[in-house]
Parts: structure tokens; C-alpha cells; sequence
């Protein structure tokens, strides 16, 4: 396996401020799911805007296959990575089905018409995020899970190897956080796309990404197999709060503890006990 | 999940809902054919007044032809040198008015927006009362010396609006519009200290200007303003796939593949060139650039490659009959055009602030 993204010593600041990231370096290899995680303010987003192009570093590199970020055109770039952020409803009344279609805006021609093939990756997009049922609905009628599925069918039909994520499932419910993780896994497993998740829930982290990089409030981080890096003496560390950890089988997690907790006191570590 | 009966009726439904350049070119093609019909039939109404009395245009003599010598044959040199050239004029101007409401509305991403909205419509102002104040009768390349002010004085304010919106903050939305707000204001009050200094003479003219309105162009000029308008039209439709994806913000149109900076230079540019030649040619002519991309989006939806030509088409259909009830609903008296629209537009435009503000269901 080769790796599609290849950061080194990585730096950014905003205007004069302190660095947010300082000499970051890792490597994802192609077909990846890697987590990124943190406090707030670690530089999470920062990130992600630098590997999508949005930013551009101060010192470093970001290499997305073989060529630097900066090689790429807008068109190009939009080519290989496919960005799905916070859902929202946009200002006009666009349908489900034209919100899936501009994601070909990267292949087409002068006056901008899908050809047959930019369609067949429209509907399968559509079919694979089970979206295609309310595809002449404008998003403002959908509800805040279906719109974030709406938007990973038009990082889908992009067609790039590359995805990232900016917290995919914040405001969504368990039920539609599950459907969305399960669904980039699948995307993971059957299309073999890389996927970089920025995400404030390590135990889905945890769960589902095999890669995780964690960043600190103090410039620092760890990356590595998610398994490793998630364990409770790093998170207790970085997000500065006492927990719970637990394990059930090989799933790991983790429960933040605060002041107030009922038993919070009683509680000591148990790596390795059930519930 | 719930799922449908067969995947095969749901993909056709798909691949049904998706704009394709034959459907486009269908309901392009059905709509000129409406606007040609209209505009013979606008050329047609009302009465010509002569000395023996006031009469219809009688289509018969139209047809005979010119005859041999000017004046023998008054029904054909009216309606080839007077009415025809004016319904042309008011296509083109209702078109360029409702393409460039289209295009501000996208990249100012607010339904509300319409082309003077950036501050064109008091540039074009000043320059037109300095022009009847200072008294200049030269004229440039057919222009007369208002129209040659109005052009002038129009995208010498969108420069400084663009100017003074890329250098006052991050987010290029809000600042454009402040600094539009902020011109607008500006160059108001200077138009307001004009009129109070000028005579009442030059005072009807610019009154008439600022109201909108049509008259009779010469040919040459109508040429000229064809060209450049259609050619601007043709530009936007060019970019108009990417303006689907500005409306959806710059980080998501980046992530898309589309070059922000550019696009909204481009579009704006373009935009601000038709508004002006329209302004040039008719004064401020109101509301159409608002009410009928809002009219045209409720009906056809949002995708700008749609929205662009069939606002173009309809907002030409919609100014060659407010300017012809201009010219008839008082006998003789002509009004300006503009009080026309702004009479039409004032209610649908309180009509959509209640449907923006409530979302009133049925108007769906």
C-alpha cells in the first residue's frame, strides 16, 4: 500500500498569532480511515483546511499522491479530494438530486452539462446513500441526518480517492451517527477510499477508524493505529477531564467524568472490566 | 430503511428530475417564440395620431413596403422607425436587467438583491444630472451625452464598490455590500444637492431618467447595445454551472473544483457591464431584475443555467408590455416605463417578503 497523503513538518499560524500546528508529520496509506481528534481549538479544522487547499502551510509540505497541494489547480485538487462539512440548507431551494449533480462541476465542459456518464455516478451516489427515495425534495425538507447523507452522496459522486470529513455527525442523534459511520465504512471497505474524519467522539473514533491522530492543546500529537492512541492516560491528558474506561470485547470507550458525577469519586481506572 | 418497490422506477424518476441541454433548448426555444409573439403584437397596438385623426397601424399598408418618397407611406415608417426599434429596446433592456438580478442574486447569495443593488443605479445617476447640469450636448460613438454619463457613472461605482469590497474584509459578501449601502448613500445625497440646484427644465429630464424610460433609439445604438448585451448574457450562461456551486458558499464551491475569486470577478463584471448599457439606454428601470428571477425560480427552480436564459427571455416579454401599456394606457400622455414596473413590482415584491418571512405553504 502507498500513501495518498504524506504531511511533513507541517506548520500554521493565523496572521501573527502563536502557531496552531507545529512540525506535523504523518502518512495515510490509500484506503485508510483515519480519525482526527482533539479539544477545541487544537487545530483540528486547521488541518483539514490545509489538506483540502483551503490554507496553505507556512512551512512544510502536504503531498496528496505524488505532487505538493500546491501543484494542484481548484479543478484538479476538487479531482482527488472531496470535502463534506457540517450540514446545512442552502439559500436556494436546490433539490436533493441537484445538490448530488454539482459534485461533477470538476469534469465539466463550457456550458456545463452532465454527460451520461457524470449521471451513472449521480444515481449511484444517490442509491448507495439511500437518498434517491426523496431526490426531487429541496434540503430544507429534510432533516438534519438525511441532509448530512445528502452531502456524503455528493462527496461520493466526486469520485475522488480522497474524503474528508469535518465532524460528519455533530447535532445528529445516535441513531443517524451510527448510519453515517456505517456508511463511510462501507465506502471504505467497498470503493477502497481513504477517509480522514475529524471528529469530537473518539469512541466512534475508536470504533471505526484505523488510524488516529490526536492533537493536543499544546501543539503537540500523536498519531498511530487508533487503538493505541485512544487509550485513557492520552485522553485524560489531552482533553484534560477524568473518565471511565471500559471495554467490551475489543471495543474500547470512554465517559467523561465531571465534578458532579453520582459516583465520580468511588470510580477508579478499570481497563479492562466489562459493564 | 424503508425502500421503495422497484430501483428501477426510482432511477428513471432520477435521471428524469435532471436539467438536460435538449430540455433546456426546448424551453428556451417555446419562450423566444412567446416573446416574438408578444413583441409583434406590442408593436401592433395603440393608435398613430395624425392631423385627420387618431387610428390603428394597419398591418396591409405595413407590408406595401416603404414606397418612393419618405412620407407616402406613414403606417409602415411608424411602425418600422418608431414602434420596432422601441419593443426591441425594451426586450433587450428587461432582459439584461433580469439576467443581472439573477447574477447578483447568486453571488451576493441573497434572494433579495437586484441589479442596482451595488450601487449602479446612483453612479448612473450622477453621471446623468452632471451631464444635463453641465449642459454638454457632444455625443460619443452615437451615445448621447446621458447615456455616454449613465455608462460612465455606472461602472465607475461598481469598480469602486468591488475596490472598496476586496480590501475591507474576509467575508467578500458582506463587505460588497456594505460598501454598496455605503456608495449608495453617498452618491444619494450628492444627486439630492444637484436637483436642488438645478433648473426645472433639466430637473423633468433627469426625473424622467431616474423613473425609467424608453424612447425611441436609433438603429446604430440599438446594434451597438444588442451586441454587447447578448454577448454578456452568453458570457454569464458560460459560468452560470458555477454560480449553482458559489451559491452554496466559498469553502463548499472550492471543494467543488471552482476558482471563487475568479468566477465572482467574472460574473460581476459581466453583470455590472449589462446593467449599465441597459441603464444607458433607459434610465433606471425598477424591479424587473428582482421579480422576475424571483418569478422564474419559483416556477422553473434554482439551477442558473435555467434560471439565466429563461430570466433573460421573460424579462423581456415583461418590459415590452409594461412599456407598451406605457405608451397607450393614457392616450397621447406617455408615462416612463418605470412607474409601470414599479406599480407590477411593489406588490409581488411585498408578496414575497411574506412568502420568505412566513413560508406560506401553498405558493409552492
Amino acid at each position: 500500500m502507498s500513501s495518498i497523503i504524506k504531511v511533513e513538518n507541517l506548520s500554521f499560524a493565523y496572521r501573527t498569532q502563536e502557531p496552531i500546528l507545529k512540525d506535523v508529520s504523518f502518512e495515510v496509506t490509500s484506503g485508510t480511515f483515519l480519525a482526527i481528534a482533539g479539544p477545541n481549538g487544537a487545530g483540528k479544522t486547521t488541518l483539514l483546511n490545509l489538506l483540502c487547499g483551503l490554507l496553505s502551510a507556512k512551512t512544510g509540505s502536504i503531498k496528496i499522491d505524488t505532487a505538493t497541494i500546491e501543484a494542484y489547480s481548484v479543478r484538479e485538487l476538487a479531482q482527488k479530494i472531496a470535502v463534506v462539512r457540517q450540514e446545512f440548507v442552502p439559500v436556494f431551494d436546490f433539490t436533493v438530486a441537484q445538490v448530488v449533480s454539482m459534485a461533477r462541476t470538476p469534469y465539466l465542459g463550457t456550458f456545463g452539462f452532465e454527460s451520461q456518464a457524470d449521471r451513472k455516478f449521480i444515481n449511484e451516489a444517490l442509491e448507495m446513500t439511500d437518498t434517491a427515495r426523496f431526490n426531487s425534495r429541496t434540503l430544507a425538507e429534510l432533516s438534519g441526518g438525511e441532509r448530512q447523507r445528502v452531502f456524503i452522496a455528493r462527496a461520493l459522486a466526486q469520485n475522488t480517492p480522497i474524503l474528508l470529513l469535518d465532524e460528519p455527525t455533530a447535532f445528529l442523534d445516535l441513531k443517524h451517527q451510527v448510519g453515517i459511520y456505517d456508511l463511510l465504512k462501507t465506502m471504505q471497505k467497498e470503493k477502497g477510499k481513504t477517509i480522514v474524519a475529524v471528529t469530537h467522539d473518539i469512541n466512534m473514533g475508536a470504533q471505526y477508524a484505523d488510524a488516529c491522530l490526536l492533537l493536543g492543546p499544546d501543539s503537540s500529537y500523536q498519531y498511530g493505529y487508533a487503538a493505541d492512541v485512544f487509550s485513557a492516560e492520552q485522553i485524560e491528558r489531552v482533553f484534560g477531564v477524568r473518565g471511565f474506561t471500559g471495554r467490551i470485547d475489543r471495543e474500547k470507550f470512554f465517559i467523561p467524568l465531571g465534578k458532579f458525577a453520582k459516583d465520580g469519586g468511588q470510580i477508579s481506572r478499570k481497563p479492562d472490566s466489562g459493564v | 430503511m424503508h425502500r421503495n418497490k422497484t430501483p428501477r422506477n426510482r432511477l428513471d424518476k432520477s435521471m428524469a428530475e435532471m436539467l438536460t441541454s435538449e430540455k433546456l433548448a426546448i424551453r428556451i426555444v417555446i419562450c423566444l417564440a412567446v416573446l416574438v409573439v408578444v413583441m409583434a403584437l406590442c408593436t401592433l397596438t395603440g393608435k398613430i395620431h395624425l392631423p385627420e385623426g387618431s387610428r390603428k397601424i394597419s398591418l396591409e399598408k405595413v407590408f406595401a413596403g416603404p414606397g418612393q418618397k419618405p412620407g407616402e407611406n406613414i403606417d409602415y415608417e411608424i411602425f418600422v422607425g418608431v414602434r420596432l426599434p422601441r419593443v426591441i429596446l425594451a426586450a433587450l433592456v428587461g432582459a439584461a436587467l433580469a439576467c443581472s438580478g439573477v447574477i447578483l442574486q447568486a453571488i451576493l447569495r441573497n434572494p433579495l438583491a437586484d441589479p442596482y443593488i451595488l450601487g449602479i443605479s446612483s453612479g448612473a445617476g450622477l453621471g446623468v444630472i452632471t451631464a444635463v447640469i453641465s449642459g454638454i450636448t457632444w455625443s460619443f460613438w452615437a451615445g448621447s451625452p446621458m447615456a455616454v454619463f449613465a455608462f460612465a457613472g455606472a461602472l465607475g461605482t461598481v469598480w469602486l464598490v468591488w475596490f472598496i469590497g476586496r480590501f475591507t474584509g474576509k467575508s467578500q459578501v458582506t463587505s460588497l455590500l456594505l460598501a454598496g449601502v455605503v456608495i449608495n448613500a453617498f452618491f444619494s445625497a450628492v444627486i439630492m444637492f444637484l436637483t436642488s440646484i438645478a433648473k426645472s427644465d433639466q430637473l423633468r429630464l433627469t426625473i424622467f431618467w431616474l423613473m425609467g424610460n424608453i424612447t425611441e433609439k436609433s438603429l446604430s445604438v440599438l446594434a451597438v447595445s444588442a451586441a454587447c448585451i447578448l454577448a454578456g448574457i452568453f458570457a454569464l450562461f458560460c459560468i452560470s454551472h458555477r454560480l449553482n456551486v458559489l451559491t452554496l458558499g466559498q469553502e463548499e464551491a472550492k471543494g467543488l473544483g471552482v476558482d471563487t475569486t475568479r468566477t465572482r470577478a467574472a460574473a460581476f463584471g459581466f453583470a455590472a457591464f449589462i446593467t449599465a448599457v441597459a441603464v444607458s439606454l433607459s434610465g433606471l428601470v425598477g424591479f424587473v431584475g428582482l421579480i422576475i428571477p424571483h418569478g422564474v425560480r419559483l416556477i422553473f427552480g434554482p439551477d442558473h443555467r435555467q434560471l439565466l436564459p429563461l430570466s433573460g427571455i421573460i424579462g423581456g416579454i415583461f418590459l415590452v408590455i409594461a412599456d407598451t401599456l406605457a405608451r397607450t394606457v393614457f392616450g397621447q400622455e406617455q408615462l416612463p416605463v418605470g412607474v409601470i414596473t414599479a406599480i407590477a413590482g411593489g406588490p409581488f415584491f411585498l408578496f414575497l417578503l411574506a412568502k420568505y418571512s412566513r413560508k406560506v405553504s401553498w405558493l409552492k
